[in-house]
């Protein structure tokens, strides 16, 4: 990095205020800064230009410049741009701190934005266009997040024409902030007071979770019905997305989507059965389902004295390249095992072992055994749908034996 | 749409990642020398390098348990040698593995196991160099099972000598072990050739 093109540059930006630049005590700083301290040069630019900035009484956030002009889908996090845009959503203030806060989009994208009550900004309306210009761009749990400060000018633009969202596929969704075209595919339990709906969208590439929180406006979808969503909320928590649909548009339409099945068969040995597995007890409680511990303690309801049996095996599988964790539940545990719930129950209420008998039992009929899993792949572990042994087959032989170029090769 | 994927989120990284299980004839673990970490944390995993040229944390191996000992007082620990077309396997199963420990005691050799573990090298006090396999689960299995392992064991040998990576792995290998190629298809073509149609 050539330090005498920072120094020309922020030499340029003071004098552009009508301030004269001293290159030599700028040079030095940048040294000091650079050279000695180890930081980055981009980082030191920054510093560099504040601090003469401040000395000259320069208001920061045009010190900084007003960054490039950018679309919304080239900005990248710590970055000074200028973009103009459409506000799409416009959403309620959490805090008397935050003025506005919203998503702006563009042909190529859509950002979601704050606008501090410091700053001095026009009334913003939905669905005009303005120019933000030396907003900051920063990120918070992987998506991308626009802040209008007081360094920020706001205009609001006269633009005709038709803003077409970009529909992303849900394989390809990352934080942020995505259009959709899905079918409603399962409505799930709300979870919480405030919860207006959740379920399970899909579309021909994957399947995502969604919820939907109580607000004015707010509409539930119908499970069976395509819909096209404008401009949801995408979140990611571990490697998941989840779209957030408070701050969509949400239009109903004809037709059917082929759901990808998310379907993936995976064969292997299975090298090992996690504990848990085999006979365990459910919470009765409506709703709940959790698993018990062996002191019938439910996490969430706390002493169980009523609970269900159930089966299950959770286990890996594993090719000798890649190990996947898989999940059965009872009616492949049942075939796989030919224990079924009920003697698996007869057994540990009469076994000294108890539940663990049924466990050791299942282990010694399927640890080690080549299987055949097909199921739905979520979060990494396959829910397994149905499963067989994998049985000797002579035609491997063969090709096997011609591999090797026979006794002599 | 959306927003760009440069923000650097560690994404799935970071997530665990269970070793597989690789699949090894007896005449290829035994020729092991080479064992390393991978990096220099105390929970970094270990590794042996095998002869063709891939690291290896655990093992899945199928063949007839010949032979079954107790050892030790205090520390009780339990060995066995079990049995493929190509040589012999060394395995271990002490107080660190209870679950191996306890199918141990209960198996009647001879038998078909299957066993998942961990290979290491050990070196005698009179230098004699030993591999051996510390068992996390030994179960007895039937003929057919030990059948399919002896077909998967050969197409994974043969992958690996015919598609050899150029990684570090490989490179490290070629310079450790002596490869023969020709006496390996050979040991291969050897266990097919003691399965039946």
């Amino acid at each position: 990095m050539d330090i005498s093109q920072i120094v020309d540059r922020i030499s340029q930006k003071i004098e552009a205020k009508g301030h004269a630049a001293d290159k030599s005590k700028i040079e030095q700083k940048l040294r000091r800064l650079i050279e000695e301290f180890g930081v980055q040069p981009a980082d030191a630019e920054r510093t560099v230009l504040y601090d003469i900035a401040r000395d000259f009484g320069i208001q920061l956030g045009n010190a900084a410049g007003p960054g490039d002009q950018k679309l919304i889908n080239s900005v990248s996090t710590e970055e000074w741009v200028t973009i103009e845009g459409k506000i799409v959503a416009l959403g309620h203030s959490p805090s008397p701190s935050i003025a506005y806060s919203g998503i702006i989009a563009d042909a190529s994208g859509a950002i979601r934005f704050v606008i501090w009550s410091k700053a001095s900004v026009p009334v913003i309306k939905k669905d005009a266009w303005y120019r933000f210009e030396s907003a900051v761009v920063d990120e918070f749990k992987g998506a991308l997040n626009l802040k209008v400060h007081s360094g920020t000018t706001v205009k609001e633009l006269e633009v005709d024409g038709v803003l077409i969202p970009v529909i992303t596929p849900l394989a390809e969704l990352t934080a942020g902030v995505a259009s959709v075209r899905v079918k409603m595919i399962q409505e799930w339990d709300v979870t919480h007071d405030r919860m207006l709906q959740s379920g399970l969208l899909g579309d021909e590439t994957g399947t995502v979770k969604f919820v939907t929180w109580k607000d004015e406006g707010m509409v539930r979808l119908e499970p069976g019905m395509v819909y096209t969503i404008y401009y949801a909320l995408v979140d990611e928590f571990n490697g998941r997305h989840s779209l957030n649909l408070n701050t969509a548009n949400i239009l109903a339409e004809e037709g059917d989507i082929a759901v990808s099945s998310g379907a993936s068969t995976f064969q292997g040995a299975l090298v090992h059965i996690a504990p848990g597995s085999g006979l365990i007890k459910r919470c009765t409680v409506e709703g709940c389902n959790r698993v018990l511990s062996r002191q019938n303690y439910c996490p969430v309801h706390e002493m169980q004295p009523k609970f269900n049996y159930d089966l299950r095996i959770k286990g890996w599988l594993d090719d000798g390249t890649h190990t996947i964790d898989t999940l059965m539940q009872r009616e492949v545990v049942e075939s796989l095992t030919g224990m079924t719930l009920e003697e698996s129950r007869e057994l540990a209420e009469n076994n000294p072992l108890g539940m663990d008998e049924v466990f050791l039992r299942m282990r010694e009929k399927i640890l080690g055994r080549y299987l055949r899993c097909e199921g739905r792949e979520i979060d990494r572990r396959l829910i397994v749908n149905s499963c067989e042994r994998i049985h000797f087959e002579p035609t491997m032989l063969a090709e096997l034996l011609n591999r090797t170029g026979g006794e002599v090769s | 749409m959306s927003t760009p994927a440069n923000g650097g989120f560690p994404k799935r990284e970071n997530m665990f990642e269970r070793e597989p299980a690789r699949r090894v004839f007896a005449g290829e673990l035994r020729e092991i020398r080479e064992q390393f970490r991978d990096g220099t944390d105390e929970k970094s995993p270990s590794y042996v390098l095998l002869p063709t040229g891939q690291r290896c944390n655990r093992v899945f191996l199928v063949g007839s348990m010949t032979e079954k000992k107790r050892q030790g007082e205090q520390n009780m620990f339990y060995r066995g040698r079990i049995a493929d077309p190509t040589g012999t396997f060394f395995v271990a199963a002490g107080s660190y593995q209870p679950e191996a420990m306890q199918q141990m005691a209960r198996i009647e050799p001879p038998a078909f196991v299957a066993v998942v573990g961990k290979p290491s090298i050990y070196e005698t006090p009179d230098g004699t160099i030993l591999v051996s396999v510390r068992a996390e689960s030994v179960t007895v299995v039937d003929r057919e099972v030990r059948d399919c392992w002896v077909l998967e064991t050969a197409k994974a040998t043969l992958d690996r000598l015919d598609t050899p990576s150029s990684g570090p792995d490989s490179v490290r290998a070629t310079e450790k072990y002596h490869l023969d190629p020709v006496a390996y298809r050979k040991m291969v073509y050897h266990a097919l050739s003691q399965l039946k149609f």
